[in-house]
This record gives C-alpha cells, sequence and structure tokens, in this order.
C-alpha cells in the first residue's frame, strides 16, 4: 500500500436552496486531517456532516472553498480509488447479493473481482456475516444492511476511509465489536479516517480528534484532541478521565 | 387443494351462465353464442386456422421485437441525451396518438406484403415500452448512484451499475403492455390491408356470413394469443420485481414526462420533426401523389382548394361529434382503472379473480368485438362508452398498479405500525406515492380514448371522426383519409399536452417536482 493521503478542507460553503427557501448548510467549515489520523466529526441532526463528507468526495457542488484529498482534486482521488465511503444509508443494489455488493466499488474502479475473492470474505467474516453471502438486502435486517456498506467500504482497501453513521443501526454490543476492529483496520493500514457520529463516547474511543458542529448555519466550533494512548482497550470506556471528555463535548454541544 | 378448486369457481359459474344464455338465445336473439356452439363451429373450422394463426403470429412477433428494439435504445438515447428526447418528443406523441385504423390502409397502399402488418404491430409497441424504459432508467435510487460516483464512477458507470438493472422491472412492464399491442396492430393491419392469411383477414372474410360462433372463434383464438404473450411476460416481471424492490424510500426522481419542453429552438424542431418525417415517407417510397398526401397537400386542402369551406364543415361536424364523447370516455375509463386498482391492493384476491376477465376484454380486437357488441348493446352511446372504457382503462390500470406495488416495504408498513387500516395506509402512503403513476397513466390513455371513440365510430355508431374516415375510404377520397389522420393525431397531441401540464401543476403544489 502506498503512504496514506491526507484530508484537507478549507472555507467550505453551500447554501441550499429548495422550494424558494434557503438553507445554508456550511459556512466556512475548514478541517485538516494529516495522513494516517482518525478523525471524528459530531454535531446536531441537519448540522451539515453528510453535506461535508459528499463534498469531500466531490458529490456536492459547492458555493465555494477547497477540497484536498492526498493533494489531489477530490474527483480524481476517487477514481484512482484512494477513498472508501460507507454513507448514512446502507445504499445497496437490491439486486445485487451481500457478496456482489461489497464487491461494486472493485468493479467501478475497474480491478479484477476474482483475485479479491478471498479478501471479500474475509471483510463478510468481519461483519458478522458468514453464511449470508448470497443473500439479497431485502431479507437482511437493517443493521445487517449497515454491516454490508462497512465492509463495502473496506473493499478497495483504500487510503483516506469516510464513514457516515456507520454503527448507527446496531445493538450497543455490536457496535462496540465494531468500534474494537474499526480501531484495529485503521491501526494495521494506517487509513486516514473521518467518521461522522452521533455517539460522544464512539468519537472519543475512536479519534484522535473530535470536530464539535453546531446548526444554523452549519460551522465547526471546536475541534477537541483526545490524548488517550493507542491501542485502546475496550476498559477505556470505563475511565474517568474518558468520561471527563465525553462531558466536555457534551458541553460543546450544548452551546456551552 | 379446496382452495385451489374454490378458485376456478366464478370461471365455472361464468362458463355456465354464459352457456345457458347463449343455448336460450338470451342476448340480443342470438349475438351470443353457447361456448359449445362456438367450439363445435371452431371445430368444423380447425384446418383453417393454423396457417392464419401462424401469418398473425409471425407479423406480430416481429413486429414485437422490431418496436421493442428501436424503443428501449431510443429510451436508453432519450435518458443519456436529454435534448434528443426533447427533439423528438412530438415524433414520439405523434407515433403514440397515430390511430392504426387511418394508416392501415395507407401502410398497405404503400409496403408490401408483410411489411404492413409488422409496422403496424411496431408501431403499436413503441411507445409503450420506450416510455417505460425512460420511466425505469430515471427512476433510480440516487444513493447508489452517488455510492458509483464516490469511487469516481462516471455517468456510463452509473448507467451501467444502476440505471440499467434498476430500469429491467419497468422495461418488462413495459413489454407487457406492449405484447397484446403487438398481436392487435397485427390483426388491425390484416382487417385494414387485405391479403390471404392472417386472423384479421379471416375475420374480414367472416364478417358478411352473419356466423356469430365464427367471429366469437376467431376473436377468443387472438385474445388467447394476446392474453398468452402478456402472461409470459408477467411473469417474467413478477420475478425481476421480487429481486429488485428498494429496501427503503427511494428520496429522489420519479417518472417524469417524456423531455421537458427545452429552450425554443428544441421545441420548433420538436414540432417540425414529424411533419419531416411524415414528407420523407413519402419521398423514400415514392408513394404516387394521389394516394400519398404531404403537409402541404392537406393544408391546401383545407384552407385553399375549391371545397376547402365545404371540407371543414364537413370536419367541424364530425368533431363536434367526437369530442364530448372523448371526454366522457376517458374519464369513465379512468375511473374504473383506479377504483380496480385500489381494489386490487387491498385485497389481491379480487385482482386474481378480476385479472382474467379484464385481460379477455382488453385482448379481444376491436374489431372482432365491435360487430359482436353492436348486436348486443346497439349502435347507440352505450357502444362508444364501452369500447372507450376498455381500451383505456386497462394500461392505466396496469401503470396505477404498478405505482402502488413500487412503493417501498418500509413506508409502506410505517402506518401498518401504527395501526392504521388498509384505506388509511392507501390514502396516507399509496396514493400519495403513486401520484406520478396515476399521471401518466392519463397521459398515456387520452389518446387511446381517441381512438376508442374513432373506431366505435367506424364500425358501429356510423357517426364523427371516425365515419368520416370510413366514408372517404369508400369514396377514395385520399385527402380527406390524410386529414382526418393528420387532425386526430393533433387532436391527440393536444389532449396528451393539456394532461401533462395539469400534472405539472399538481405535482409543483404537492412539491414533488
Ligand atoms: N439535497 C438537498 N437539498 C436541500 N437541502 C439539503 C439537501 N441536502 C441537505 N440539505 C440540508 O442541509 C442541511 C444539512 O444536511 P446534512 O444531511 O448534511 O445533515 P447531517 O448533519 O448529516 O444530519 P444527520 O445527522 O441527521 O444525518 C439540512 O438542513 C438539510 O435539510
Ligand atoms: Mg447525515
Amino acid at each position: 500500500m502506498t503512504a496514506p493521503a491526507g484530508i484537507a478542507l478549507s472555507g467550505l460553503c453551500k447554501t441550499f436552496a429548495s422550494h424558494g427557501q434557503k438553507v445554508e448548510a456550511l459556512r466556512d467549515v475548514s478541517l485538516n486531517c494529516p495522513a494516517g489520523s482518525f478523525t471524528a466529526l459530531i454535531g446536531p441532526s441537519g448540522c451539515g456532516k453528510s453535506t461535508i463528507l459528499r463534498a469531500a468526495l466531490g458529490l456536492e457542488p459547492l458555493d465555494s472553498g477547497r477540497v484536498e484529498i492526498g493533494g489531489q482534486a477530490p474527483q480524481a482521488a476517487t477514481r484512482a480509488g484512494v477513498t472508501g465511503v460507507a454513507f448514512q444509508d446502507a445504499a445497496l443494489l437490491p439486486w445485487r447479493t451481500v457478496a456482489q455488493n461489497i464487491a461494486l466499488p472493485l468493479e467501478v474502479l475497474g480491478r479484477a473481482v476474482g483475485p479479491e475473492q478471498g479478501r471479500i470474505r474475509d471483510l463478510i467474516a468481519l461483519v458478522g456475516l458468514q453464511g449470508r453471502e448470497t443473500a439479497l438486502p431485502g431479507e437482511l435486517s437493517g443493521g445487517m444492511r449497515q454491516r454490508v456498506a462497512i465492509a463495502r467500504a473496506l473493499v478497495s482497501a483504500p487510503q483516506v476511509l469516510f464513514l457516515d453513521e456507520p454503527f448507527g443501526a446496531l445493538d450497543q454490543i455490536l457496535r462496540r465489536q465494531m468500534n474494537i476492529e474499526l480501531q484495529r483496520i485503521w491501526a494495521e493500514t494506517g487509513v486516514t479516517t473521518l467518521l461522522v457520529t452521533h455517539g460522544i463516547d464512539e468519537a472519543v474511543f475512536l479519534a484522535d480528534r473530535v470536530a464539535i458542529m453546531q446548526a444554523g448555519p452549519g460551522r465547526i466550533v471546536e475541534v477537541v484532541e483526545i490524548p488517550f494512548a493507542r491501542p485502546r482497550a475496550a476498559s477505556l470506556f470505563s475511565d474517568p478521565e474518558f468520561h471527563h471528555q465525553c462531558d466536555h463535548i457534551a458541553g460543546v454541544l450544548h452551546g456551552g | 387443494m379446496a382452495a385451489r378448486l374454490r378458485a376456478f369457481f366464478p370461471y365455472l359459474i361464468a362458463l355456465i351462465l354464459w352457456e345457458v344464455a347463449g343455448q336460450l338465445d338470451l342476448v340480443a336473439s342470438g349475438a351470443l353464442p353457447a361456448p359449445s356452439e362456438i367450439w363445435a363451429r371452431f371445430w368444423l373450422d380447425r384446418a383453417d386456422y393454423p396457417r392464419h394463426v401462424w401469418a398473425t403470429l409471425q407479423a406480430s412477433g416481429a413486429g414485437f421485437v422490431l418496436g421493442n428494439a428501436i424503443a428501449v435504445l431510443a429510451g436508453l438515447l432519450f435518458v443519456l441525451l436529454p435534448a434528443t428526447a426533447r427533439v423528438a418528443r412530438g415524433l414520439n406523441i405523434a407515433i403514440f396518438a397515430l390511430p392504426p385504423i387511418a394508416i392501415a390502409p395507407i401502410l398497405a397502399l404503400t409496403l408490401e406484403g408483410m411489411t404492413p402488418r409488422i409496422v403496424l404491430a411496431a408501431l403499436g409497441v413503441y411507445f409503450v415500452t420506450m416510455q417505460a424504459t425512460v420511466t425505469g432508467l430515471s427512476q433510480f435510487d440516487s444513493r447508489t448512484a452517488d455510492l458509483v460516483r464516490a469511487y469516481g464512477g462516471t455517468r456510463a458507470s452509473v448507467l451501467r451499475f444502476v440505471q440499467l438493472r434498476g430500469a429491467l422491472p419497468a422495461i418488462l412492464s413495459g413489454f407487457r403492455v406492449a405484447a397484446p399491442n403487438a398481436v392487435l396492430g397485427a390483426i388491425l393491419a390484416e382487417f385494414g390491408g387485405g391479403g390471404r392469411w392472417g386472423l384479421g383477414a379471416y375475420l374480414l372474410g367472416s364478417l358478411g356470413r352473419g356466423e356469430p360462433a365464427r367471429l366469437w372463434g376467431i376473436g377468443l383464438t387472438a385474445t388467447l394469443i394476446a392474453g398468452l404473450s402478456y402472461a409470459v411476460f408477467a411473469a417474467i416481471s413478477a420475478r425481476v420485481m421480487g429481486a429488485s424492490r428498494a429496501v427503503t424510500l427511494n428520496p429522489a426522481a420519479a417518472p417524469s414526462a417524456t423531455g421537458a419542453p427545452g429552450g425554443l429552438w428544441l421545441g420548433l424542431a420538436s414540432l417540425i420533426l414529424p411533419f419531416l418525417v411524415w414528407w420523407g415517407f413519402l419521398v423514400a417510397l415514392r408513394v404516387p401523389d394521389m394516394l400519398g398526401k404531404t403537409p402541404w397537400d392537406v393544408f391546401h386542402y383545407l384552407f385553399l382548394a375549391d371545397g376547402a369551406a365545404q371540407a371543414q364543415g364537413r370536419l367541424l361536424a364530425a368533431l363536434a361529434e367526437t369530442l364530448p364523447i372523448t371526454g366522457l370516455g376517458l374519464a369513465a375509463g379512468l375511473s374504473v382503472a383506479f377504483a380496480l386498482s385500489v381494489s386490487s391492493h387491498l385485497s389481491p384476491g379480487f385482482t386474481r379473480a378480476f385479472l382474467p376477465f379484464a385481460l379477455v376484454t382488453q385482448t379481444m380486437p376491436l374489431v372482432a368485438l365491435t360487430p359482436l357488441l353492436v348486436l348486443i348493446l346497439g349502435r347507440g352511446t352505450a357502444v362508444t362508452l364501452w369500447i372507450t372504457i376498455s381500451v383505456t382503462f386497462f394500461p392505466a390500470y396496469v401503470m396505477i398498479t404498478q405505482g402502488l406495488a413500487q412503493v417501498p416495504r418500509a413506508a409502506l408498513e410505517l402506518p401498518r405500525a401504527y395501526g392504521a387500516s388498509p384505506w388509511r395506509e392507501l390514502r396516507l402512503v399509496a396514493i400519495p406515492a403513486s401520484v406520478p403513476w396515476v399521471f401518466a397513466a392519463i397521459r398515456t390513455t387520452v389518446p387511446r380514448a381517441l381512438l376508442g371513440v374513432m373506431i366505435a365510430e367506424w364500425l358501429a355508431t356510423g357517426r364523427g371522426l371516425g365515419n368520416l374516415l370510413n366514408q372517404s375510404r369508400g369514396y377514395m377520397d385520399f385527402s380527406m383519409i390524410w386529414t382526418v389522420a393528420v387532425v386526430s393525431v393533433l387532436l391527440s397531441v393536444g389532449f396528451y399536452q393539456m394532461a401533462q401540464g395539469v400534472e405539472r401543476m399538481v405535482l409543483r403544489r404537492m412539491g414533488g417536482a
């Protein structure tokens, strides 16, 4: 794998206009994620988190601002297979099986799927879906679909990973397990990760830095450095210092 | 097993009632022969059938393949290059609104052998499939398209991975409606175009003989062919639909009308193209001046020639008779379609019992049905209304039902989760979600309504535009034939545009478009 790439967002502005109403989704959002870092993005619903992600992938035309992924424009980076993404909705193709859905990014990137079968099998096992390889999305639960989307985000061995609420539909225990798995994958691959989440504890557990957003207009109000040593064990969740960090972030979120 | 048997009960009862009514000559003194009499006649004629059936199958099969191939390619082109959709818009609507009964003789005079039949069958197929293709391709899940683009996917990759496969159910449901159309088109061409073999030709030869049993035999054979072709594609599309229904509500894209009104130039091109094609057709095939009338010829005939005032008078008188009944028939047909879709959504068992009957009325070729209906209903308004309803309700029913069926499971189950009754559920989710399809149904049935009225007028009531066409055929008044064909197309296009205008207004008010 080549050296991991970083994410640089500077001065993003975006206003949606629909039905004669204007929504200022992003105002002057800047965020720098160094190569190999783990950044969590947290904020109230509708504050523009998904919009940032979509803009970073070049899917949302911006009013102004610049996006660079590993020094490249987002379109170039995505086309080169630098990025992996799991959207807020699983967005699976309903006619493809679990394994085929996971293989989709490879096909879009024009890579051969055959040699990656082993890797796809490993990813299915990683997200706990062994035995459901040939199931169609309609036959899966919401949480299972989300896990397929996580596996799909990892299949192309990306250097930059965008995750939008990837564990939202999972139960607390599975969520913890997936958090630890994600930390392991991140540590092993050094993939630069931007994780959107509503879970304060999840953000603190996983991230090097937590960027806190406020709505109306959507903006980043504070970036908190998380100092805990790696690798972080599950016992961290009951550490007093951990709770102290969480309380601080909750305070900022509540406008404190 | 017992349940299976019970499912056949309604048909058995219907058959027995039919037999009794036929044996006792209860309906219009013998116009409705008993099934056993029809079967006996069919058995006597059995040596005639294979060649006729084979000829019809060949023409409709070739037309079906040709028309669908062109339609799917055209649909692809229109979605990939929206400008082409705008330019071809006028031509598309004109093809859709073309009254087959009016152009069958023209095609028979200008083309040779099987070609007129194949062309008419293909024309009957084209619009349905083209529109289904466009709808299917534009109706994809925007989130999955985003995903493909998030991996650097181009327009072509979105088409390949998301749109093509996603459009399959819509295209197949287009084929399903188109299949009987191909059979009907071929039979109509056989009927109106001469030739020795084919069910239409057989029908024409048997019409004067006062043999209701044979007419019914031919009609039912045609119905069977058309019905089977529908059933095959219904089965295929049911299989495909099962796998590809989205799991959550697709937030983007509702089927839009083919090609929004574009810039002035595109609009102008769209207006001119049908006339260019018309004129090009005459030139390319070297149609003699006497037979083939150019756009200018028709204009001259109607406004400048010596008898222009008289021609106009006849045309206006015919229109005054045709238009009101068309509006009435259309409203009735759509109401029937909507009521049926809703009731089949509420109780699927009802659909299973009802659909075969609906299919019979749908696939029975009108040219065969009308003489029989005249015997039963007389030559008044009732027969026109009946025919108009029967040509409009089925495509509308298929479309609206498809709209209701495509409401994603999660959205449908939400009100149910709050204990909503089926009716309330329908009102809260299914009806709003299917509004785009209801309007698509209105748009597509408007020209059919006019066609139904004209066929009834031609074959039954002897009034209005259809009768004018028939008379002109008798007098070899080719100018008037062309004029009626053009006016009926222009009317259909006008109605279509009106329906679309209302559609846009309502969708905007709903916050959809
Ligand atoms: N395509 C769009 N058209 C109009 N408005 C939009 C569009 N996409 C997003 N918005 C608006 O932009 C704002 C930010 O949306 P976004 O999806 O980024 O929020 P979010 O932070 O991801 O929220 P959540 O946590 O609920 O997912 C919202 O007010 C939303 O209504
Ligand atoms: Mg979001």
